[in-house]
């Protein structure tokens, strides 16, 4: 077990380095820096030389790169050109909302995709199943930001929703519990907007796994000993179907963390996405990287997690492990 | 389950978050769409750092952003020396800074020293000099400051109107230690940033809201000697995306924005004017009009080869070419004037409404392009230089701006019908000014916003050697004659302290630029704000920014 953890934090390390580094470098080469945004403001040429050369961006990119990746080796990953303060602090104070987000949308997908999925693949017809289905290519078929749009128009014109945001003004003024509160007031619109259509690809995967393991000889033979298909579904089948749910919520985990900058953007939840979104804009390199940095760390906690829930779920892992440990003890 | 756990919480403690939520008695709310970089005013230079400037800080003097007119500020009168050169600035006494600190003539000493320091950088210190140079400023005792310019400035001490007078007691180690630009940044506390302005910073969330609070110790009050600033607290929240912020503006979550409606949100928001939700306020016509550009630079290498690219008759072309009435129809949905320069009709005092024009005329545009040699040989439409290329080139413009986007896209399929092959290639923002500032474009199609109503505040615009000049920048010697007039005029527009003659010799750089067309204006944008109904006692003015310019007077209903 401790083999494979070292394994698999030697692979996520690599995973960070590979991933800051294209960011940086791709945000290096592409046209454009940091100080071309002083241009039409009245300042002059000369001016402009003199910023970019006080921050370094005039060295060649390949003298930036290994200064910066000296300085990330020793956890030290720079300084944002446009905040002038520690990417590490920026990141790490915006991850932690962005991680809450997520959390509570996979919860969510969850919640509402799996026992979907369950129904719609233990069945072939019905009004329950078409709805589903339909719902389901609807929000797969429609782009995040359209979503999002929808449901802040919808809390607009029904004030039953914030349009956005993270906490009110003073929130915290009336006690933790009252600060809680207004969070969890907060939290439905984005949480929304990306869980429909996480739920909509897991009903969809999940239903596709259940039947092909209803079509599996164990499931036939429990169905021909007179078991009503409806036990066999909730109580023997699903589990061994979340096999292909479970390995995409690695995926869909780093995906989440580092990607829903459309949903924090349009619902102003100040979160990853939108820092890394405004630093490329502005093109803060350091800032880019470091957050393409935290993306990868997410995606490789995921993929990790993701693992241990297809051991869980599947007891063929869990012996192909045993049996990999044994042949090494051997 | 996730969602309807969160909802039953927040239900249950409805009671609290609407009395944590509650705002005080004078409150109102405004968005932002960028979060703050900095709250130094001497370190940074864009829209929110302006806005928190205005709330939290004070000038020696301000331009009133409706009348246009100077108006004493921290200064309570001047003196000017017959030359002109010599501004002797009377400070009122008896003012103190947010944290209880007097200010006095050193604090202005400060400024001026901070802005011009190398190590600083500061683009404030770049625009706040004439001919290069920077303004000398003395203090002879604490009440009065000696302003001295370089050489004759027609605008006077109206520059003064851009610097905000920070804290000597606060600044002055970090500027002793070369420290200047990275102090007062956005993690400082609040009770750091102290100032003259009518709010102080009470607390800064990062990604959601500044939240300002009144400054006790703010030292003007109104008319009949009322207390000044009216609101308790004015908060603003970060709303990076625009069609979210129409919403909260709609739903009553914020009161105010810091943009002009969108022609495309203007239907929207009529609706909610008639339920009486929102307030729009008509300003008029507005200060920046979209424009397009040839690149003039002589040596760039498709030049060489097709020379008519730099011809007057080209550009003249272009202006008959598009159908102005159709372009406000089309780009801005009507909500636009057809204008033929870059000062619009909203810059009354530098207006000239007299400039020749190139009307719509397609057939004039084809003669002007048969005169440069291009025909269309073909007879399939498309005009060809001698070479038998086709006549045409690519206009850049920025991706994501759906008004330049549109207008691109108009430009060039009225351009098409009078034969010229124009090519759309919408850029990131970054990419567009990169290549525009290392020249490598054809044609432009861009916006740039009106900081400056005063041209010779917007010098580097209009003469030769300006990096700003953006058809041809920063010629050692003019390039043509009409530049080398427009040099000439502007030298002498700048160091006139005659009004009147200024504005003629303005009038006669129009005029030139109207003939040769170096920038093409097709229409500018009518200017409407919205606000929600419980605003009183806004100014809102063109300049941005255009409602928190005059923040002390604000109230609610």
């Amino acid at each position: 077990m401790a083999r494979y953890f070292v394994r698999r934090l030697f692979a996520a390390v690599v995973l960070v380095a590979v991933v800051s580094s294209a960011a940086l470098l791709l945000t290096s080469v592409a046209p454009g820096d940091f100080a071309s945004e002083l241009f039409g403001s009245g300042v002059s040429a000369a001016s402009i030389a003199a910023e970019r050369a006080r921050y370094g961006l005039d060295r060649p990119v390949a003298s930036q790169y290994f200064d910066w990746i000296g300085r990330a080796a020793r956890l030290d990953f720079g300084v944002s050109l446009v905040y002038h303060r520690p990417v590490a602090e920026l990141v790490r104070q915006r991850a932690a909302n962005t991680a809450l987000l997520a959390l509570a949308a996979l919860l969510l997908a969850t919640f509402l995709g799996l026992p979907a999925g369950i129904i719609t693949g233990s069945r072939r017809r019905g009004l329950a199943v078409s709805a589903i289905r339909g719902a389901s290519i609807v929000l797969l078929s429609l782009p995040s930001l359209i979503t999002s749009l929808v449901l802040v128009l919808l809390a607009a014109r029904t004030g039953w929703l914030p349009t956005g945001g993270m906490q009110s003004a003073g929130a915290w003024d009336g006690g933790m519990l009252a600060g809680l509160a207004d969070l969890a007031w907060h939290l439905p619109l984005p949480v929304l907007a990306i869980a429909l259509p996480l739920a909509a690809m897991i009903e969809r995967v999940q239903s596709q796994s259940l039947g092909s393991v209803l079509k599996m000889p164990f499931a036939l033979a429990t169905l021909a000993r007179g078991v009503p298909r409806s036990r066999l579904v909730w109580r023997d089948a699903w589990r061994p179907s979340v096999g292909p749910v479970a390995a995409l919520y690695g995926f869909i985990l780093g995906s989440l963390l580092s990607g829903s900058f459309v949903v924090e953007v349009v619902t102003s939840w100040p979160g990853l996405g939108r820092l890394m979104y405004d630093a490329l804009r502005a093109r803060d390199l350091f800032l880019v990287a470091g957050c393409a940095a935290a993306g990868s760390i997410f995606l490789a906690v995921g993929s990790l997690i993701s693992d241990l829930i297809q051991a869980w779920a599947d007891p063929r892992v869990r012996q192909r492990a045993d049996e990999r440990r044994a042949g090494a003890a051997a | 389950m996730v969602t309807a756990a969160a909802l039953a919480f927040a239900a249950c403690w409805s009671g609290e978050r609407r009395a944590a939520g509650k705002p005080p008695v004078k409150a109102l709310v405004s968005s932002i769409r960028a979060e703050p970089r900095t709250f130094n005013r001497y370190a940074g230079r864009d829209s929110v750092l302006e806005i928190v400037a205005s709330l939290t800080q004070a000038k020696l003097v301000r331009i009133d952003r409706r009348t246009q007119e100077l108006e004493p500020w921290l200064a309570e009168s001047w003196t000017t020396s017959a030359d002109g050169l010599v501004y002797t600035i009377k400070l009122r006494q008896g003012i103190t800074f947010s944290d209880g600190v007097p200010f006095t003539s050193a604090d202005v000493v400060f400024a001026f020293k901070a802005i011009y320091d190398e190590k600083t950088g500061s683009a404030l210190g770049e625009s706040m000099r004439v001919g290069g140079q920077p303004l000398v400023v003395t203090a002879p005792d604490p009440a009065t400051v000696v302003v001295r310019f370089p050489s004759p400035f027609g605008p006077g001490i109206r520059l003064l109107d851009n610097l905000a007078i920070l804290p000597r007691h606060k600044l002055e180690a970090a500027l002793k230690a070369g420290t200047l630009a990275k102090a007062w940044d956005v993690s400082t506390p609040p009770s750091e940033i102290v100032g003259l302005g009518p709010f102080v910073l009470a607390s800064y969330q990062p990604g959601q809201r500044l939240v300002f609070e009144r400054n006790p110790r703010y030292w003007r009050t109104d008319a009949r000697g009322g207390r000044l600033p009216i609101l308790d607290r004015l908060t603003l929240e970060i709303v990076p995306d625009q069609n979210a912020e129409i919403l909260a503006l709609e739903s009553g979550q914020i009161d105010f924005t810091q943009t002009e409606m969108r022609p495309e949100d203007y239907a929207t928001l009529k609706r909610a004017a008639e339920q009486k939700k929102v307030s729009l306020v008509d300003l008029g016509v507005g200060l920046d009009a979209d424009t397009f550009w040839l690149n003039l630079r002589p040596n760039r290498p498709p030049v060489v080869q097709h020379l008519w690219l730099l011809r007057a008759e080209l550009r003249r072309a272009i202006s008959h070419a598009v159908d102005r009435t159709a372009f406000a129809e089309t780009v801005f949905l009507g909500a636009a004037v057809p204008v033929f320069g870059p000062i619009t009709p909203g810059n009354p005092r530098w207006y000239s409404p007299d400039l020749p024009r190139f009307e719509y005329d397609p057939a004039a545009a084809r003669r002007l392009l048969a005169g440069l040699g291009l025909s269309d040989r073909d007879r399939d439409g498309v005009l060809r230089d001698r070479t038998g290329a086709p006549a045409g080139f690519t206009i850049v413009t920025q991706r994501g701006n759906t008004a330049l986007e549109r207008g691109a896209g108009f430009i060039a399929e009225e351009l098409k019908k009078v034969g010229l092959s124009a090519e759309v290639a919408p850029l990131e923002v970054g990419a567009l000014i990169d290549r525009i500032v290392r020249g490598d474009y054809d044609a432009v199609y861009y916006r740039f916003l009106t900081t400056d109503l005063d041209p010779a505040l917007n010098i580097d615009l209009w003469i030769s050697s300006g990096s700003a000049h953006v058809w041809n920048p920063s010629q050692v010697k003019p390039a043509t004659d009409w530049e080398r007039q427009i040099d000439d005029l502007m030298k002498r527009q700048v160091a006139s302290l005659d009004l009147a003659q200024r504005k003629a010799l303005f009038d006669q750089v129009q005029r030139i630029v109207a003939d040769e067309q170096p920038m093409i204006q097709f229409a500018a944008p009518k200017i409407t704000l919205a606000t929600s109904t419980r605003v009183v006692g806004a100014t809102p003015a063109l300049l941005r920014p255009s409602i928190l310019w005059n923040p002390d007077g604000l109230g609610v209903k």
